[in-house]
């Protein structure tokens, strides 16, 4: 894929967060922070958590509000008690349009651990 | 035959040990707590049906034994049970009847069990996946991998139910507890996806075995007024009670003439698969659960004891999945007009066992009940009950004739 429009920059006021389904059905959430716009996978990279649901910006900062991890939009740098990086988007503004470069979806890793087999667990 | 004084009224049946049983069995909460120390921790209990938790995340919410248990389908759609306390201070997880953890609750994550008070997080296998300030808190000294949810013994059988056992380590398989009573059913079970399209549940003030009894005898006939006109033929009364290990019962099979019963018609159409046209069937586990196929409809029953004379009854009725919207219309007329509330026999069972608990609750002076009518091992013959109550004597090495006695084989036996 390559360069898609994600929203006209007036869609999204500074400090919010707004949850756009991109070309390809691809799930993207604009993030606008003091300085600048955040292209990023929809959900906090700890629990799956919906950021346009428990996100919120202040300044540079995002936080997700259930268990309070944040990262500096403007620098990526994690903030507090925050485990993961945030991934993110390229972006760019053309004629007041948000613009992603997107090649595939990005996701995060989520731990699954596997099963024992029961006889094995239940006699462990 | 005359009225009796006290003596009289209180002294033994002229019938065998094993034919009568005494009252407090049914009343008395030191029995109660054995029961379910004996018995309810160590059966496979049917807690629910796959078609309840269809998708991956959903979940459900019973007890077992007092016990609160969550039963859940993972992404990778296998269904698992848990107990549903928290591993940190004892809260219940999940407060919910039913539900999916798909979307996040308030106070939780997608996709995780999560409990409200602490918000320590579990997944769909029981994985601990978040303590809240974990480090700050337990430094290295407690960490996610020590408080994992506990897991139960969980199997999916005959026709899709869901099995669960409290006893990390029962005697059995579901197969090799059940497996042989269900033989008559299996394959009309197992033929194609079975669903729940009907549930609803009562709470009975009675002891949960006087309602089990109500399945395991057909004497009652007589308290069902459409039974009484118009199904009493050779065929209806030559059935017989079939008495399998374990304690289980299988009434014989019988085709029904539901063209003779006023109001009803002809099942032949819907009949489950692999069943002959308009066939019944019922098979009764220890120690008290009941599944009954009538042609174009199966229900089930489950018991979970609250008390001596406190029973939940769950009523379940299942056709199949691939039903079409008219057909699935037909088939809940067909169990709605038997089970319902409204129904041909529900009504009057629940009457029947209602009049008992209210003669046998807590203090009142222990009786005799009777269960020696030998009738060939046919439907009004009471081997079922004798069958299941030497098996109750061996779980809870109590005589059921004489609870505060150790057990002892019936002098009459279970046949």
């Amino acid at each position: 894929m390559s360069w898609i429009k994600l929203c006209k920059t007036t869609e999204v006021p500074e400090n919010s967060l707004k949850k756009i389904w991109a070309a390809g059905g691809i799930p993207i959430l604009v993030a606008h922070y003091k300085g600048g716009f955040r292209a990023l996978p929809p959900v906090c990279p700890h629990m799956e958590e919906p950021l346009d649901e428990s996100g919120i910006i202040a300044g540079c900062v995002m936080t997700c509000t259930k268990h309070l991890w944040a990262w500096d939009l403007a620098t990526l740098e994690l903030q507090g008690e925050t485990e993961k990086p945030l991934k993110t988007y390229e972006t760019k503004v053309e004629d007041g349009e948000l613009m992603a470069f997107v090649e595939k979806e990005l996701l995060y890793d989520f731990e699954d651990e596997d099963d024992m087999d029961d006889d094995a667990f239940f006699n462990s | 035959m005359p009225a009796r004084n006290h003596n009289q009224w209180i002294a033994k049946p002229p019938l065998q040990q094993g034919e009568w049983i005494d009252s407090r069995i049914y009343s008395e909460q030191g029995i109660f707590n054995d029961e379910i120390e004996k018995i309810f921790k160590h059966v496979w209990v049917p807690v629910c049906h796959e078609s309840e938790l269809p998708e991956a995340y959903d979940f459900r919410t019973t007890s077992i034994g007092g016990e609160p248990i969550v039963i859940c389908r993972g992404p990778d759609n296998e269904i698992r049970a848990f107990l549903n306390v928290c591993p940190h201070r004892g809260m219940l997880i999940e407060r919910r009847p039913a539900g999916s953890f798909l979307e996040g609750q308030p106070s939780g994550n997608p996709k995780r069990m999560t409990c409200m008070f602490h918000a320590w997080q579990f997944d769909m296998k029981g994985n601990c996946v978040y303590v809240a300030r974990e480090k700050e808190g337990y430094q290295d000294r407690l960490c996610k991998e020590n408080v994992g949810l506990r897991r139960l013994r969980c199997e999916v059988k005959f026709g899709g139910f869901v099995w669960v056992n409290m006893d990390d380590n029962p005697s059995q398989t579901v197969e090799e507890w059940c497996g042989e009573p269900f033989e008559c059913l299996r394959e009309s079970l197992d033929a194609e996806p079975l669903e729940v399209f009907h549930y609803h549940k009562a709470i009975v003030d009675t002891n949960y075995k006087l309602w089990h009894d109500t399945n395991s005898e057909f004497y009652h006939d007589f308290m069902h007024y459409h039974n009484r006109i118009t199904g009493f033929n050779d065929a209806y009364f030559a059935r017989k009670n079939f008495a399998y290990k374990n304690g289980h019962v299988v009434v014989g099979t019988f085709e029904v003439n539901y063209e003779n019963y006023e109001g009803f018609e002809s099942r032949a159409e819907l009949s489950f698969p692999k069943l002959p046209p308009n066939q019944w069937y019922m098979v009764d586990l220890f120690p008290g659960f009941n599944f009954n196929l009538r042609g174009s409809a199966l229900r089930c029953d489950i018991v979970t004891p609250l008390g001596p004379d406190k029973v939940m009854i769950e009523f379940r009725g299942l056709g199949l999945k691939r039903d079409t919207p008219e057909e699935r219309i037909t088939r809940i007329n067909h169990h709605n007009s038997i089970w319902g509330p409204f129904g041909r026999n529900l009504h009057e069972d629940l009457i029947g066992v209602a009049g008992q608990g209210a003669t046998m609750s807590p203090g009142t002076e222990p009786r005799r009940i009777l269960h020696g009518r030998h009738e060939n091992e046919t439907i009004h013959d009471e081997i079922g009950m004798r069958h299941y109550y030497d098996e109750w004597g061996r779980w809870m090495n109590r005589m059921p004739s004489e609870p505060d006695k150790a057990y002892a084989p019936p002098a009459v036996a279970a046949e």
